[in-house]
């Protein structure tokens, strides 16, 4: 999934290959915040509005629910690396999520903030651990019933049984739980943090951190154990994998548990950061994150992490230049204009090329 | 094997949604139990048609209406009929589609016993329903529904185009310019604020109220600092928030229902520290208490919301306000959504329009015509749960009142303010 | 691939029928189509059936059920034939209706009579078509699905947001509708009479199908066969990529645009929302259950999903509720299936509907017989899998 990146950048002669990555990370953060500062105050006098820590906010807006979105993306890039579906299905799973993570709360007792630290830490592994094995063994039984039977059915078979699981995932919630917006525990406390020149409430904080965190965990799992290179190998080619010994029913199904692990993650950050779930939350999300998915170039799980930050910056950037009503139509605009100048996506590889 | 998946599927299924109904008794089977005791000798059996969004994103607006015109049925009998419903539903893949409405249209009108519709919630569907009722001269009543092209003018002649001066759809809620001018006043007035932030859901309904509000609120002398739209599927408010930071407006005017997420941003507001900062809102938002799941001040925090106003496009003085929302409780075990009362009141008029017609005509074609007629006579008003309510020569209510509201946080509801009629007191 | 290239040397087994209806191919669909239009009205008055509705009723759901054959089956010649994924096709639907909402409305003060805007909105679409295909045409696989979603998801906002030449989230309304011009005594098409709309919409499928067959068996035709199968061997063997995809671009949305005419003509207003994504995916999956590449299955794809969301669900509560069934005990759970609420359940049961048909009968419904041999006599042929987004899969 992701292998080293190969071609025409090695012969800059100055700067070493590995370095690139960070200085353009850099870089687009700096450009981001930019647009952000520059943005901001666009109505209000100079001397009324502090522009700084305006674009700030809205940077760490945009970090933030970029996260979520990138979550999710992970799942779909995954499951799409190694069976080439798109899984419309999985914003469901970050709907259900956010749901399990509701119902478990709520059932504590848990209605607002926790003061004692050791409690809230305690009761946040707990929702997410609960959260994410459901939702992992939702995704597992997704597959085994929905997608496994289709294997070598034309290929867009399973992209409408896909449509098919979301609708039931929907309307379980819809029928069985609520029609409308349910209130979801936010169970950290608000404070702003001021890290030097860094204004960031907390919540923001635990996401950031939280999203970096389990990117960087699927990162090392995926690279470094043998399960991982499993996963990789089946994505590369499936019969030479299988020829090698891995067991393709059970690495498919472990990739479904992993990515509807992280989609049932981004449902806990759902509820935890907006407070709020409904039913019918995942066709957007999903929406969002498949987009992102592909914007990363599809298959590659950096470039799902890379591509939902960016869909979290349009969307802010449309609100903060006073063009809310067009982020979505910005948000397509961008996809349409990377995959016409790169048409496998910022960081793809030739997926699309391969037999 | 495939098939026994198939069978347990079923199986699962109807145990599942055997388990539900128990809890969600449909609005027919609840009206059938309650007309059917009215009825003496030999009566005639008729129907309500409803047609709204039943299920989905919408489900929250359509399920307590139609319970408004079940309740009204199991409480008001016609001598002489048994009287049931024709339940429609708009929403396909869970949002209102208007070909299905219209689509359901026709149904209602090929279906003879239907004298009456209750319905539509949204305007796009309103929009390809009156062409269809117009030509079937089946009276139609939206409880919900709005915009002003509906009724006025051209646009409104050219959706009645079968029979231009045949008026065959009516509304209970007066337009969005009238209730958008109750928002200025209370942002402009009763808020005290001179600079607003005009925000839409970029829906029909939303759209046209903020464009409502702010052509007032010019009128008034107050300043709009910004307008902007949020798609209605929006969860993320926060970069909203943070550009309503540095404007820092005296109020906040939001155009649009509980469902597009309203509550969500007032949260997210609260969240940032922003909450002293009024909001007000039309009666998209008026949708309960703070103790009613779902409704905006439910969602807006836990308390409710301190700095909210909101209107209701109707008048608040009518006899015991408080009865009908006991009997709704009472019936259906939750509080009146926003549209409730105004569905009962739909139900009211049909029914009030069948008693006058009724004695001698048994034809249910005449019946309908008749029916149709009276409802559309400008002379005529009827005595509904929404007070006095009578109809222009298109169709609009004559009642151009809107009622004030202001959160409470002792009761953490809405309390009434006071009420201004648009058309003895309009904008200057 | 090898599959059709037994097909083209094998001898024919065929029956009399099956070669008179090769030498007379529109002769024949004309044939079935009126065979098919006379039945249709006939079939819903049977028993169990007509507890859905009365004719009239499904009448007026088959007027508006050939609005979606027209989708699927100008979608087919996209994903189908060429075998190239759009999740966007609702754009081109969108532009059809607003092109003829411009052209006979109040909105623009214009007139244009019907039936020669039902060309015009086609060829609207068709440039549509093309100017949104031609960014795509470097584009592989899913990343053009992606793309197609994109145009899918910007058009309704960009109709839907400037409201001064689209008039906005209300739309247009006061279409004009069509119109015989006193042609057998009939003016205006009106709105209580569906069976007018029924037989214009049987008349535009006719052709539409006889224009598909002909295509199809045409050198274009084989052209976008071979692209499915196998891009580059296509382009080796001669055949112009660019112009080829594009044409199938152009078609499918020409289609798209007959139907959006049509639609908005029938129901005399468009607004941004009918346009949405679900649109796309209701045809895409009507194409896929009806059999991806056939032309029949696909049209009766379309009729199926439609009747099954639109009247058979909605219609449930109606239908059980009248059916008035005893209750039936299963140990201690009493199910009572004349009780239950369906309209709740109905996209539950929508989604039920549409994952276990697909997981029964994988190739859709009526697979083309081209497919179905490529899935039943060479189910080892798994190397000669094409890459493209609609190919068998590896």
């Amino acid at each position: 999934m992701t292998t080293a990146v190969q071609g025409s950048r090695s012969r800059l002669p100055v700067l070493d290959r590995r370095w690139l990555t960070p200085i353009g990370v850099v870089l687009a953060l700096v450009g981001a915040f930019l647009l952000m500062y520059l943005g901001s105050c666009s109505t209000v006098g100079a001397g009324t509005c502090d522009r700084f820590s305006q674009g700030e906010d809205q940077f760490i807006n945009a970090l933030t629910v970029g996260g979520m979105y990138a979550l999710i993306a992970l799942g779909y890039t995954m499951v799409y690396g190694i069976i080439e579906l798109i899984n419309f299905a999985h914003g469901e799973v970050f709907m259900c999520g956010s749901f399990v993570s509701w119902g478990l709360l709520t059932n504590l007792g848990f209605t607002g903030p926790i003061s004692d630290p050791l409690l809230l830490a305690g009761v946040l592994v707990l929702a997410f651990l609960v959260s994410m094995v459901v939702m992992g063994v939702v995704g597992v039984v997704i597959e085994r019933l929905a997608y496994r039977p289709l294997r070598n059915a034309p290929r867009l078979t399973p992209l409408i049984t896909a449509i098919g699981v979301s609708f039931i995932l929907q309307n379980i919630i819809f029928v069985g739980i609520s029609n409308s917006f349910v209130n979801s525990p936010q169970i950290i406390p608000n404070p702003l943090l001021e890290l030097g020149a860094i204004h960031i409430r907390l919540i923001n904080l635990f996401v950031i951190v939280l999203t970096l965190g389990l990117m960087t965990a699927l990162h090392l799992f995926i690279n470094r154990t043998s399960l991982g290179r499993a996963m990789r190998s089946t994505a590369i080619d499936r019969d030479a994998a299988q020829i090698m010994g891995v067991n393709i029913n059970s690495t498919i199904a472990l990739t479904f548990f992993i990515g509807s692990a992280l989609a049932g993650a981004a449902g806990v950050v759902q509820g935890l950061y907006f407070g709020v779930t409904q039913f019918q939350i995942g066709f957007q999300g999903g929406l969002k994150a498949f987009t992102a998915a592909v914007l990363g170039g599809i298959g590659n799980t950096t470039g799902a992490a890379v591509g939902g930050f960016i869909i979290g910056f349009i969307e802010v950037l449309a609100s903060t230049y006073g063009y809310g009503r067009w982020s979505e139509a910005a948000v397509f605009t961008t996809l349409v204009l990377v995959l016409v100048f790169r048409p496998t996506g910022i960081l793809g590889q030739q997926l699309a090329d391969r037999a | 094997m495939k098939y026994a998946r198939v069978g347990a599927a079923l199986t699962v299924f109807a145990v599942v949604a055997s388990a539900c109904s128990g809890s969600t008794a449909s609005p027919s089977a609840a009206a059938a139990s309650g007309g059917a005791s009215g009825g003496t000798g030999a009566t005639i059996n008729v129907k309500v048609g409803i047609e709204l969004p039943m299920t989905g994103g919408e489900a929250p607006n359509g399920v307590p209406t139609a319970n408004g015109v079940a309740l009204a049925l199991s409480q008001i009998q016609v001598p002489g009929f048994n009287i049931t419903i024709n339940q429609q539903d708009d929403a396909v893949n869970g949002k209102h589609s208007a070909d299905q409405g219209a689509k359901n249209m026709s149904a209602l009108a090929n279906d003879p016993s239907v004298l009456f519709v209750v319905g539509p919630y949204n305007s796009n569907v309103a929009q390809a329903e009156i062409p269809v009722s117009n030509a079937a001269g089946l009276m139609q009543c939206s409880p919900a529904n709005t915009a002003v092209g509906l009724t006025k003018g051209d646009a409104a002649k050219a959706l009645r185009k079968t029979y231009p001066d045949k008026i065959a759809y009516v509304r209970v809620a007066t337009t969005d310019d009238n209730q958008g001018a109750g928002t200025a006043d209370i942002a402009y007035n009763i808020a005290n604020a001179k600079t607003a932030y005009v925000l839409d859901d970029t829906q029909t309904y939303g759209k046209g109220l903020a464009d409502g509000f702010e052509a007032a609120y010019k009128v008034f002398g107050g300043t709009v600092a910004k307008r902007d739209g949020v798609p209605d599927s929006t969860t993320d408010f926060n970069s909203y928030v943070t550009t309503l930071k540095s404007l820092n407006p005296g109020i906040i005017m939001y155009g649009g229902v509980t469902t597009s997420g309203i509550g969500l941003f007032r949260k997210q507001m609260a969240q940032q520290g922003l909450a002293t900062i009024p909001l007000v809102g039309g009666d998209g938002i008026s949708d309960g208490s703070a103790a009613t799941p779902s409704s905006y001040l439910n969602i807006a925090g836990p308390d409710g919301d301190a700095n909210s106003y909101s209107t209701v496009a109707a008048i608040h003085d009518i006899p015991d306000p408080a009865k009908f929302s006991n009997d709704y409780k009472a019936k259906f075990n939750s509080d009146p959504g926003a549209y409730s009362a105004p569905g009962y009141a739909c139900t009211q008029i049909f029914l009030e329009a069948l008693k006058a017609v009724s004695p001698g005509v048994t034809d249910l074609g005449k019946l309908r015509e008749a029916v149709r007629a009276y409802v559309a006579d400008p002379t005529h008003t009827f005595d509904t749960v929404l007070g006095k309510v009578g109809f222009d020569a298109n169709g609009d209510t004559t009642q151009h009142t809107i009622s004030y509201y202001q959160f409470d946080p002792t009761t953490k509801d809405w309390k009434f303010l006071k009420q201004r009629d648009f058309t003895a007191d309009p904008v200057k | 691939m090898s599959a059709a290239m037994n097909r083209a040397a094998g001898p024919r087994q065929t029956l009399g029928l099956r070669r008179f209806m090769g030498r007379h191919q529109s002769l024949s669909i004309l044939v079935l189509a009126i065979i098919v239009a006379v039945a249709l009205p006939l079939v819903v008055t049977l028993p169990i059936i007509s507890g859905f509705g009365i004719q009239k009723d499904w009448v007026t759901g088959f007027a508006q059920a050939g609005v979606f054959v027209l989708l699927a089956l100008g979608l087919n010649v996209v994903v189908g034939f060429a075998g190239l994924l759009d999740l966007g096709y609702a754009a081109f639907f969108a532009i059809g209706a607003y092109t003829f909402a411009y052209a006979a409305s109040g909105f623009t003060g214009l007139d244009f009579p019907f039936w020669p805007m039902l060309l015009v909105g086609a060829g609207v679409a068709a440039i549509f078509g093309v100017l949104l295909g031609a960014p795509t045409l470097r584009l592989r696989g899913d990343y053009l699905a992606i793309v197609t979603l994109g145009f899918g998801e910007i058009v309704p906002v960009v109709f839907n947001n400037a409201d001064t030449y689209t008039n906005g989230t209300n739309g247009i309304t006061g279409i004009s509708q069509p119109s015989l011009y006193g042609l057998a005594g009939i003016y205006g098409f009106g709105f209580t009479n569906p069976y007018l709309y029924y037989i214009t919409v049987f008349v535009i499928i006719t052709l539409v199908i006889m224009l598909l067959y002909r295509l199809q068996d045409s050198r274009i035709g084989r052209a976008w066969v071979a692209i499915r199968e196998d891009e580059l061997a296509a382009a080796s063997m001669g055949i112009n990529t660019v112009t080829t995809k594009l044409l199938a671009f152009a078609i499918g949305a020409s289609t798209a645009g007959l139907a959006g005419v049509f639609y908005s003509a029938k129901l005399s207003s468009v607004t941004p929302d009918q346009f949405k994504f679900d649109v796309s995916f209701t045809a895409l999956a009507m194409v896929v259950l009806g059999g991806m590449g056939n032309i029949w299955g696909v049209a009766a794809g379309a009729l199926i999903v439609y009747e099954l969301q639109s009247q058979g669900l909605k219609q449930l509560d109606q239908f059980m509720h009248a059916l008035n069934l005893p209750a039936i005990a299963l140990g201690p759970l009493v199910i009572n299936l004349s009780q239950i609420n369906y309209i709740n359940f109905q996209n539950l049961l929508y989604g039920l509907a549409l994952a276990l048909m697909m997981l029964l009968r994988p190739e859709g419904l009526f697979p083309s017989r081209r497919r179905r041999r490529e899935l039943h006599e060479e189910p080892a042929s798994d190397e000669l899998a094409s890459p493209d987004a609609t190919g068998e899969r590896e």
